[in-house]
């Protein structure tokens, strides 16, 4: 199990990759990894893309991403924006979502919906 | 403001924000939970991700949303409020397009000068000019002096875009040249929208004359008022059209055309004044919360065009202040005007002098684009009249007088010789006129620029002396008396060594080298470049009296009367004041390399803990760019040390007695300086450095504070080169 590890020096960084494999919530991350991802955004926006990379504090980067805006705004009607490779800090995920297609052979996420 | 609210509050609501096609395609699963509770397991900076298509150096390169620097997306969705563009603002009645009053059109034009100024200084069009919803659409507008005037300001934007475009002096720092679709006014042409501005003008100068006050008449204040406010208006509208037309002469091709641009701007200068005293008659923008720090003026909003910035490093384009705007337009015309007398210079030597002079002062990049292609029009002729080539013979007669191109030597009419000279000359064109587009572009990037050209100029340098020892070889066969050795590789030669000097000594500008740096930098410069640079110009200097020696001769033969009269006036060699100016540049920076050995025998200069490099690493790397240089070969590391090494003097010199000898050099930095006759600005500068440093090196080696362990101050508010040290 993921047992409190100092900061990423050279000697623990070896033992993280090993504990990776007991790790059920790294399988589950593991296994979303170049799936289609939704994330709404503190501000109101979603950006979707495909996800690429997570952290501790959730901050998530998505690839080929689009920025949809809020219907409120008087853009909205118009096309997404294309903003490619973004970074969302995870304070200001609101919620994420996965497209259901994509869930088929992974296990954990979605099954309690 | 959104930014900081967390999951908690935003719960709900969600769910309308994502357009209806997204939601059908895909079944979209809610695993918010999940996920985050997974990514807590992870370790403190551990990244889960793909081991293979992705890495932490691709993250890296991922812009970060909410991040006001980076996320262009997010100021607008900051502001609670409509954001209408131009059709939309005129059908909503948010903004008019006739019946505007004299204070909003003042207003309005004056907020697009800034605009204009905020984009010629860096900023993306979409963000400065184009926050204008009137230029969106000219034809839309009623208002005569409106329509004119964003015609104008359209123009004025085109041709600026179009001329540093084509002298390619800027970078992503200096210009943005996108114009993001926008219509930069094409369906009209020059000539109708400045004939648009000259009616406009000419109805407000009646106005201004019947509102006039007259002898002995009672004044009635609102008559006043308008009397001025149309005098504004007026002031603006002919400001617009005399800018617009300076920079349409600047397209033309005739040099006289540069004259009359420089006419044209003294004439807009004029009217400056009255753009100043008139700012307050315009309405004034209203700073609004909704609008973020943008504040709000009828005809404007800033977030438009938004949406059509690209997704990477949105910059935050802060419009400068109504007040800036006339002191920048005085500088600007300054500029433009300093420019136009680039014509008057002849040589190329002088035009490259000029060009140095120029860029010192650290000009926008419209006045740079225009000096560059005022010199060199469609990359052919030197001001649109002469060839570059003839100018690079020029420079040569003037600066060695080489055999080769004086009508008085048969090598002038050989037809071998002539084959030799041209293709040599050809071949000098390219490099030069890149040096001369190097000094075009901001004081960082030219230091870049430069080290790199050293490698043409080394090419450059070998082909002169393979041309030398050829004419030399076919000279000793025609007239055995008469030489050609190393006449054009002591003119390459020079100008090599020219550029070597600029490239360190802009480093000291550009604040590049730490304090314990500058003892080898000096010493590069005094025991080496300028040795060279001195030596290089009193052999051109004699290769220039040999030459008129034989002309001499040559033509007392003829008539021994007429020459004499002709020698005895004259004075000064053409070269002796470069020699004199490097002597003082010599002096200056031999006094600094010695101040810098003494003061670190004192413990008086920090040094850093050599943890991962040395001094040798630092030492190659500062002069890394002259090891493409053959001539003269780059001194290494180990060379310097053992050329620099005190211990080979007996008894080795103490601090003492550097600081003695560095307050000999400045003192005779001074005597050279004060020699000069008709001292510019550059011999005052460095006098001013000389004098106080000369007393401090006299303090010092008498052991004036010498127990202090407080660091030297090094003041390069004088000279940009050379600091004034202070001790405290």
């Amino acid at each position: 199990m993921a047992t409190m590890i100092e900061e990423n020096g050279p000697s623990t960084h070896g033992q993280g990759e090993l504990s990776s494999y007991s790790s059920r919530g790294r399988q589950k991350l593991e296994s979303l990894l170049n799936k289609n991802m939704r994330i709404r955004m503190t501000d109101g926006r979603t950006l979707v893309g495909l996800f690429l990379c997570t952290d501790r504090d959730c901050n998530v980067i998505l690839g080929s991403a689009q920025e949809f805006l809020k219907s409120s705004d008087s853009f909205s009607q118009g096309e997404p924006r294309v903003l490619g490779l973004a970074m969302i800090p995870g304070h200001h995920v609101v919620s994420i979502e996965v497209e259901s297609d994509s869930l088929v052979g992974t296990q954990g996420f979605g099954s309690s919906q | 403001m959104v930014m900081k609210s967390s999951v908690e509050d935003d719960d709900v609501g969600w769910g309308l924000g994502v357009p209806e096609k997204m939601r059908n395609n895909a079944n979209w699963v809610d695993v918010t939970h999940e996920f985050k509770g997974a990514c807590k397991e992870l370790n403190l900076g551990e990244l889960l991700h793909d081991k293979f298509r992705f890495g932490l150096f691709e993250a890296m390169s991922a812009i970060e949303m909410m991040d006001p620097k980076m996320d262009a997306g997010m100021i607008g969705n900051q502001v609670n409020r409509k954001v209408l563009n131009f059709e939309q603002a005129v059908k909503d009645g948010a903004i008019r397009v006739r019946d505007l009053s004299l204070p909003e059109l003042i207003g309005i034009m004056d907020t697009c000068f800034c605009c204009l100024i905020t984009w010629l200084e860096g900023h993306s069009l979409a963000q400065t000019v184009f926050t204008c919803l009137y230029v969106h659409n000219p034809d839309l507008i009623e208002d005569p002096a409106l329509k004119a005037f964003t015609l104008g300001i359209l123009k004025v934007c085109d041709i600026a875009r179009e001329k540093v475009n084509k002298a390619a002096v800027f970078e992503e720092e200096d210009f943005q040249a996108m114009t993001y679709g926008f219509k930069m006014a094409n369906n009209v042409t020059d000539l109708r929208v400045t004939g648009m501005l000259k009616d406009v003008e000419d109805e407000l100068q009646r106005k201004v004359k019947s509102t006039r006050s007259r002898q002995g008449e009672q004044r009635d204040p609102e008559v006043e008022l308008e009397h001025q406010q149309c005098l504004a208006l007026f002031s603006r509208i002919k400001f617009t059209r005399l800018l617009l037309t300076a920079l349409i002469a600047f397209t033309k091709k005739e040099t006289s055309s540069v004259s009359e641009a420089q006419k044209l701007m003294q004439q807009a200068a004029d009217l400056l004044p009255a753009l100043r005293s008139s700012i307050e008659h315009g309405i004034q923008s209203q700073n609004d919360t909704t609008k973020g720090d943008h504040p709000i003026m009828m005809g404007f909003e800033p977030l438009v065009n938004q949406r059509l910035l690209p997704p990477t490093f949105p910059r935050y384009a802060k419009i400068i202040k109504r007040e800036e705007m006339v002191n920048y337009f005085s500088k600007l015309i300054d500029r433009i005007k300093t420019v136009c007398e680039v014509i008057n210079t002849t040589n190329l030597h002088g035009i490259l002098d000029f060009f140095c002079e120029f860029s010192e002062q650290s000009p926008c990049v419209l006045s740079r684009s225009l000096l560059q292609t005022t010199f060199l029009i469609d990359n052919k002729k030197v001001f649109g009249t002469q060839p570059m080539q003839d100018m690079i013979k020029d420079a040569l007669r003037y600066f060695v007088s080489p055999p080769v191109l004086s009508s008085k030597c048969c090598l002038y009419n050989n037809h071998q010789a002539k084959d030799y000279i041209d293709s040599f000359v050809a071949h000098c064109s390219r490099p030069f006129c890149s040096l001369i587009q190097i000094h075009g572009h901001n004081r960082a990037r030219q230091r870049d620029k430069l080290g790199h050209i050293l490698e043409e100029f080394a090419t450059l340098q070998d082909e002169a002396e393979k041309v030398d020892a050829a004419l030399h070889s076919l000279l000793m066969k025609l007239e055995p008396q008469r030489q050609h050795l190393a006449c054009l590789g002591t003119w390459v030669l020079y100008h090599n060594l020219r550029i070597m000097i600029q490239y360190l000594l802009s480093g000291f500008e550009l604040e590049l080298y730490s304090m314990h740096e500058y003892y080898y930098i000096y010493w590069y410069l005094s025991e080496f470049l300028y040795a060279w640079l001195m030596s290089t110009l009193s052999r051109a200097d004699s290769s220039q009296m040999a030459e008129e020696r034989l002309l001499e001769e040559q033509q007392k033969g003829r008539s021994s009367k007429k020459i004499k009269k002709k020698k005895k006036g004259q004075g000064a060699r053409p070269l002796s004041r470069e020699i004199t100016m490097s002597q003082a540049y010599q002096n200056m920076c031999a006094g600094m390399y010695k101040t810098m050995i003494a003061l670190d025998m004192d413990g008086k200069v920090r040094k850093p803990q050599f943890e991962l490099d040395s001094e040798q690493v630092r030492y190659e790397h500062r002069f890394a760019p002259f090891n493409s240089v053959v001539t003269p070969p780059p001194v290494h590391y180990v060379q310097f040390k053992e050329m620099s090494d005190l211990k080979k003097y007996s008894p080795p010199p103490q601090s003492a007695d550097l600081y003695m000898a560095a307050s000999k050099h400045f003192q005779q930095a001074k005597l050279i300086l004060e020699n000069v006759p008709s001292p510019d600005p550059e011999v005052n500068r460095i006098l001013k450095v000389a004098k106080p440093n000369i007393v401090v090196m006299k303090l010092l080696a008498g052991g004036h504070k010498k127990e202090t362990k407080v660091l030297p101050e090094f003041d390069f508010s004088t000279h940009k080169y050379f600091p004034v040290v202070k001790i405290i």
